[in-house]
């Protein structure tokens, strides 16, 4: 891999001016679709990623019900004037397989059995793209459904972590992504403490893949916080204490 | 009354640690009971809850629910009942049990785009919900205007012991139909007492968790503070009262007009 240039510079300065373990700023904004059932806006560093659940709701095609759960259906879009140059609106091979991990991602935390013969659909549209927009369209997508108000075992926070310039960094900008080393997006069940997504883009050893775990990991937790707070703000306003 | 505790709580977090029995919208994993839904906890010595503040309407057994006749077979007809799944209401229901496809004209008793308001006699999840018009006071609402409101503030919109919809009511001199489902329908001669108990609905809707909203409609609709038997007068936390009218409504039986009897009592 040829790298032009130092991604990080000697006082462990990154190119966008974080520090090697510091997310990008994040902002979440709930019920921004009305029309939907529940929807959010994330803003993840440079993404604009808007996110709407409608369900449970009637299946259609009917033969794609099943009698014992919900089906999912999730589909992962980028706006044409998301990237630089502009995408051809029609589904890519990249869009449908970031389609199929997130819905994967998503699964494991939603209590699907209790919606049988019902559907529950989640669109995720990137407005703005700027590297680890499945990361931060797991995250808009797990708080859409909370505000859906479907069953969930857990909430699913989503960060990636890799390797740039050899030292592990949290939270891979696009920059990053294409020049750095390693990039591994990681989705995370906060409270359960399990691992929904995991993906690796480039070579870690060993002991590389398990610092970049724990960072990725520490990044989902400090991303759920996020999640937390705009849904509390939602809903309770300022109001977050206990009452009795 | 038995102490509970209350407190906010998003999908995952933990409602109740120790030996509770699992109500409503929380699971259990090992020691902890695990919330489900975005709401406000309830753990009492008979368990633990949560009274979810957002999700689409859900079908359960026992609801009154308005629904609108989209179609029908030779032998029931099917109704959006504004849930995932339609609902039947089977012609015997309606013409008793010696009905016949071939004599009985199902048309003249409900067509389609009429409203009804019905209750859900069966549903197991495995099967669409039944319905029935069977009992007192259900059946089709002949005129009114039709407002849908978020499910989880139906509760809120009654109010303790039918308190909000019945100052709705009387100050706007209006008819108000609710049903789980979210439907409701407002009717009443005065054109002006109609838009402005929409207006008071949709303001409880919007405002369903915060203070003094009774207060607030009161003043929305000039009523005189004495002429209501103020019971709204807690400082502040008013979506508590969902938690113990969502209990009320499902227990208690609608009148005439569709609105809950005010007798009912916890």
């Amino acid at each position: 891999m040829v790298q032009s240039r130092s991604l990080i510079d000697e006082k462990g300065i990154r190119s966008d001016g974080r520090v090697i373990d510091e997310l990008r700023d994040v902002k979440i904004e709930v019920g921004v679709v009305n029309n939907a059932d529940g929807s959010a806006l994330i803003e993840f560093g440079k993404n604009k990623i808007i996110a709407a659940v409608y369900g449970p709701r009637e299946v259609h095609p009917k033969h794609m019900a099943l009698s014992d759960r919900s089906v999912v259906r999730c589909r992962y879009h980028m706006s044409p004037f998301s990237t630089d140059t502009r995408k051809s609106p029609a589904p890519s091979r990249r869009e449908t397989e970031i389609s199929k991990v997130i819905r994967e991602a998503l699964e494991p935390a939603l209590i699907l059995e209790d919606y049988p013969r019902a559907a529950i659909d989640i669109f995720i549209e990137v407005l703005q793209a700027d590297g680890g927009s499945r990361c931060a369209g797991i995250t808009a997508a797990a708080v859409a459904l909370a505000d859906a108000g479907i069953n969930m075992r857990d909430m699913v926070s989503a960060c990636a972590a890799g390797k740039v310039d050899d030292k592990i960094v949290i939270d891979i900008n696009d920059t990053e992504d294409k020049e750095g080393g390693a990039d591994m997006p990681v989705a995370y069940m906060p409270n359960l403490e399990k691992i929904t997504l995991l993906q690796l883009d480039g070579e870690l050893n060993s002991d590389e893949f398990n610092k970049c775990l724990e960072e990725a990991i520490r990044g989902c937790l400090k991303v759920h916080e996020i999640q937390r707070s705009s849904l509390m703000e939602k809903y309770f306003g300022n109001e977050k204490g206990l009452k009795e | 009354m038995q102490e509970t505790k209350r407190k906010y709580v998003i999908p995952g977090d933990i409602v109740a640690e120790g030996n509770l029995k699992p109500l409503v919208n929380v699971f259990r994993n090992g020691n902890s009971i695990i919330s489900t839904r975005i709401g406000i906890t309830e753990s009492s010595q008979d368990g633990a809850k949560v009274i979810p503040l957002s999700g689409v309407y859900f079908p359960r057994a026992n609801d009154i629910v308005i629904g609108k006749i989209l179609d029908h077979s030779s032998l029931s007809w099917s109704i959006d009942i504004n849930s995932c799944f339609l609902a039947h209401l089977p012609a015997q229901d309606v013409f008793g049990r010696d009905f016949s496809p071939a004599q009985d004209d199902m048309g003249r008793q409900l067509s389609s785009g009429d409203i009804i308001v019905a209750r859900i006699a069966i549903f197991d999840r495995t099967r669409d919900p039944i319905l029935t018009i069977q009992d007192n006071d259900l059946g089709k609402i002949p005129t009114g205007e039709l407002i849908k409101i978020s499910p989880t503030r139906v509760p809120r919109l009654i109010g303790k012991r039918g308190s909000m919809i019945q100052t709705i009511e009387h100050a706007t001199t209006t008819r108000i139909t609710i049903g789980q489902n979210g439907i409701i329908v407002v009717s009443g001669k005065d054109k002006e007492g109609v838009t402005l108990a929409i207006n008071a609905i949709h303001i409880v809707e919007v405002e369903a968790h915060t203070s003094n909203l009774t207060q607030r409609i009161k003043q929305l609709l000039n009523v005189p503070e004495s002429e209501i038997e103020s019971d709204d007068t807690q400082p502040s936390h008013e979506v508590n009262d969902t938690v113990t009218n969502a209990d009320e409504f499902n227990s208690t039986k609608t009148d005439k007009e569709g609105m809950i009897n005010s007798n009912g009592s916890k």
